[in-house]
C-alpha cells in the first residue's frame, strides 16, 4: 500500500518560487491500477517522482509499505515518457541491467528475463539493438526491464504517449494482461483519458497551479477491456465525458 | 564506382594543374619541383625517407596516447566537480589561446633536441579538443537515463561506468579526431624548431639546401601520415562505438 501524506511541492523558477504540488492526501492500495491524469503542469510527473523517491517533498511524506520513501527503493521501478534504453547494450543486456545494478541472481534474472520478453513478443530480438526497433518495441524492451525486479509497484510516467494511437492500445491490452499474471501496484500518468479509463480501477484528476486532486472516479468497467468490438461502450463512453468535463478550464466546480 | 572515381579525378586534376603551371609558367625548379621530380626524390631516398618519418610517426602517437591518458581523466573530474571546473577551467582556456608555437623554442630548452619537447607539443595541442569534447560528452547525459540510474540504486561508480561514460564515447571521439589531425602539426612545428630527424627537420634541411623537390616528398608524406592515423581513430570508433553509427 502506498500513502501519500500532505505532500507539498514547490521549487524555484524563472519567475520565482513555484507551487508544483499543494495537500496531496491519496492511498493506493495494493494491487490496485491508479492512474493520474491532468493537463500539462499539474504536477502529476513531480508526485510520480516523490512517490519513486527520486524527488523529496518539500514537506510531507510518501509511506509505501509501512515504510517512508526517502530514496528510490528496489521493489519499487520506474518507466520513463522516453524508453531510457542504453543505445550500447542489445535488448537482452538492456533488460538484463537491473540485475547487475540492484545484484539480482544472474541464472534468475536471466530466466525472467527470457520469460518477459516472450510475454511481449520480443523473442528472436533479443541480440538487436535498440536503434533497430520501433518506438513500440522499446518501450516494450523499457517494459521488460522495468519488471524484471519483479517490483511490488511500479510507476510509469506518460509511458505510451510518443506513440502512435494503435500501438498504445496494442501497448495498454498488454500491460493488463500483464498485470493479471502479478501481484503489482501500478501508478500510470496520462493525458490521455482513453488510456486512463482502459487501464485503471481508479482515475485521479489533478488541477494545476498549483497541482492538487481535483475528483477520483472509480472506472467500473469490467475486464479485460479494450477499445474494440466488446468494449463496453456505453460506460466507457460516460466515463470518458465526466473525466472530459473534470478537465476542461473552466473550473467552476 | 562514383565515390571513388571523383576523389581520384579531383586529386589527378590537381596534380596536373600543378605539373601544367610549373610547364607554361616556367618556373625554376628549387622554387617549385614537378610531380615527377617529387616521385623520383621519393623513389630513390624511401629508405631515408621512411625513417624520418616513422620518427614523426612515433613522436605523434606518443603524444596523442598521453593526451588520451591525461586528458580523459581531467574531462572526468571536470564534469564530476563544479569546485575543480570553476577553479581550473578559465586557466585551461588562458592556456589553450596561448599560440603553441611560442612555446616550442621553450621546450627545447628545457629538453633538448630528442622526442621529449615534440611529444610534449603533440600533447599540448592534442589535450584541449579531448578535454572539451569529453567534458561536453560526460555532462549531456540524458535525463532520462540519469533518472533510470538513481532508480535502479546505482552507486556513483557504477553510473559513471555503466551510464555516463558510454554515453559520452560518441564525443569522446569527436574531440579524438579533432586532436589526431592537430597532432601531426604539433610534431612538426616542434621540429622545425630544432630537431635532427623527423620530417619537419628534412623541410628545414631542404630548405637550406633549395631541394624543395626533397622538402615536397616530405609534405606528401607528412599528409599521407596524417590520413592513415585520422583513419586509424576512425577504425577504433566504428569498433568501440558501433551503436552510434548512422543507419
Amino acid at each position: 500500500m502506498i500513502s501519500i501524506e500532505s505532500v507539498d511541492h514547490r521549487f524555484r523558477g524563472r519567475a520565482g518560487e513555484v507551487q508544483a504540488l499543494a495537500g496531496i492526501d491519496l492511498t493506493v492500495e495494493t494491487g490496485e491500477f491508479l492512474t493520474l491524469v491532468g493537463r500539462s503542469g499539474c504536477g502529476k510527473s513531480t508526485l510520480l517522482r516523490i512517490v519513486a523517491g527520486l524527488l523529496t517533498p518539500t514537506s510531507g511524506r510518501v509511506v509505501i509499505d509501512g515504510e517512508p520513501v526517502r530514496r528510490p527503493r528496489r521493489d519499487v521501478s520506474f518507466m520513463f515518457q522516453k524508453s531510457a534504453l542504453l543505445p550500447w547494450r542489445s535488448v537482452l543486456a538492456n533488460v538484463l541491467l537491473p540485475a547487475e545494478t540492484l545484484r539480482l541472481d544472474q541464472a534468475a534474472a536471466r530466466r525472467r528475463a527470457g520469460e518477459l520478453l516472450e510475454l511481449t513478443g520480443l523473442t528472436g530480438f533479443q541480440k538487436a539493438l535498440p536503434k533497430e526497433l520501433s518506438g513500440g518495441m522499446q518501450q516494450r524492451v523499457a517494459l521488460c526491464r522495468a519488471l524484471l525486479s519483479e517490483p511490488r509497484v511500479l510507476l510509469m510516467d506518460e509511458p505510451f504517449s510518443a506513440l502512435d494511437a494503435l500501438t498504445r492500445e496494442e501497448l495498454s491490452i498488454e500491460l493488463q494482461r500483464i498485470r493479471q499474471e502479478q501481484d503489482t501496484t501500478f501508478v500510470f500518468v496520462t493525458h490521455s483519458i482513453e488510456e486512463a479509463v482502459l487501464l485503471a480501477d481508479r482515475v485521479v484528476v489533478m488541477r494545476a497551479r498549483p497541482g492538487g486532486i481535483r475528483r477520483i472516479v472509480e472506472v467500473d468497467v469490467p475486464r479485460p477491456r479494450s477499445l474494440g468490438h466488446h468494449a463496453h461502450a456505453g460506460r466507457v463512453t460516460e466515463l470518458s465525458a465526466e473525466l472530459h468535463e473534470l478537465l476542461l478550464p473552466n473550473e467552476a466546480a | 564506382m562514383r565515390r571513388v572515381f571523383l576523389p581520384l579525378l579531383g586529386v589527378a586534376l590537381t596534380i596536373a594543374g600543378w605539373w601544367l603551371a610549373v610547364i607554361v609558367l616556367e618556373i625554376e625548379d628549387y622554387l617549385v619541383p614537378t610531380p615527377p621530380q617529387v616521385l623520383n626524390t621519393l623513389a630513390e631516398r624511401w629508405a631515408v625517407l621512411l625513417e624520418h618519418t616513422w620518427t614523426t610517426a612515433w613522436e605523434t602517437i606518443r603524444g596523442f596516447a598521453l593526451a588520451i591518458v591525461l586528458g580523459v581523466p581531467f574531462a572526468v573530474l571536470l564534469a564530476g566537480s563544479r569546485i575543480f571546473e570553476q577553479m581550473v577551467y578559465p586557466l585551461l582556456i588562458t592556456v589553450n589561446s596561448l599560440p603553441k608555437v611560442a612555446i616550442a623554442p621553450i621546450l627545447v630548452v628545457w629538453m633538448g633536441f630528442g622526442a621529449g619537447p615534440k611529444i610534449v607539443m603533440v600533447l599540448l595541442l592534442c589535450f584541449f579538443p579531448i578535454v572539451l569534447a569529453t567534458t561536453a560528452g560526460l555532462k549531456s547525459t540524458p535525463a532520462e537515463i540519469v533518472e533510470l540510474a538513481r532508480s535502479l540504486d546505482a552507486g556513483r561508480l557504477k553510473t559513471f561506468w555503466a551510464f555516463r561514460l558510454p554515453q559520452a564515447l560518441p564525443q569522446v571521439f569527436v574531440g579524438l579526431k579533432t586532436a589526431i589531425s592537430l597532432a601531426v602539426i604539433g610534431a612538426v612545428i616542434a621540429e622545425f624548431v630544432g630537431a635532427d630527424a623527423g620530417l619537419g627537420f628534412i623541410i628545414v634541411q631542404s630548405g637550406a639546401s633549395s631541394d624543395t623537390a626533397l622538402a615536397f616528398a616530405a609534405m606528401v608524406l607528412l599528409s599521407l601520415l596524417s590520413i592513415v592515423l585520422f583513419y586509424a581513430v576512425q577504425l577504433a570508433e566504428r569498433l568501440l562505438v558501433p551503436w552510434a553509427s548512422e543507419h
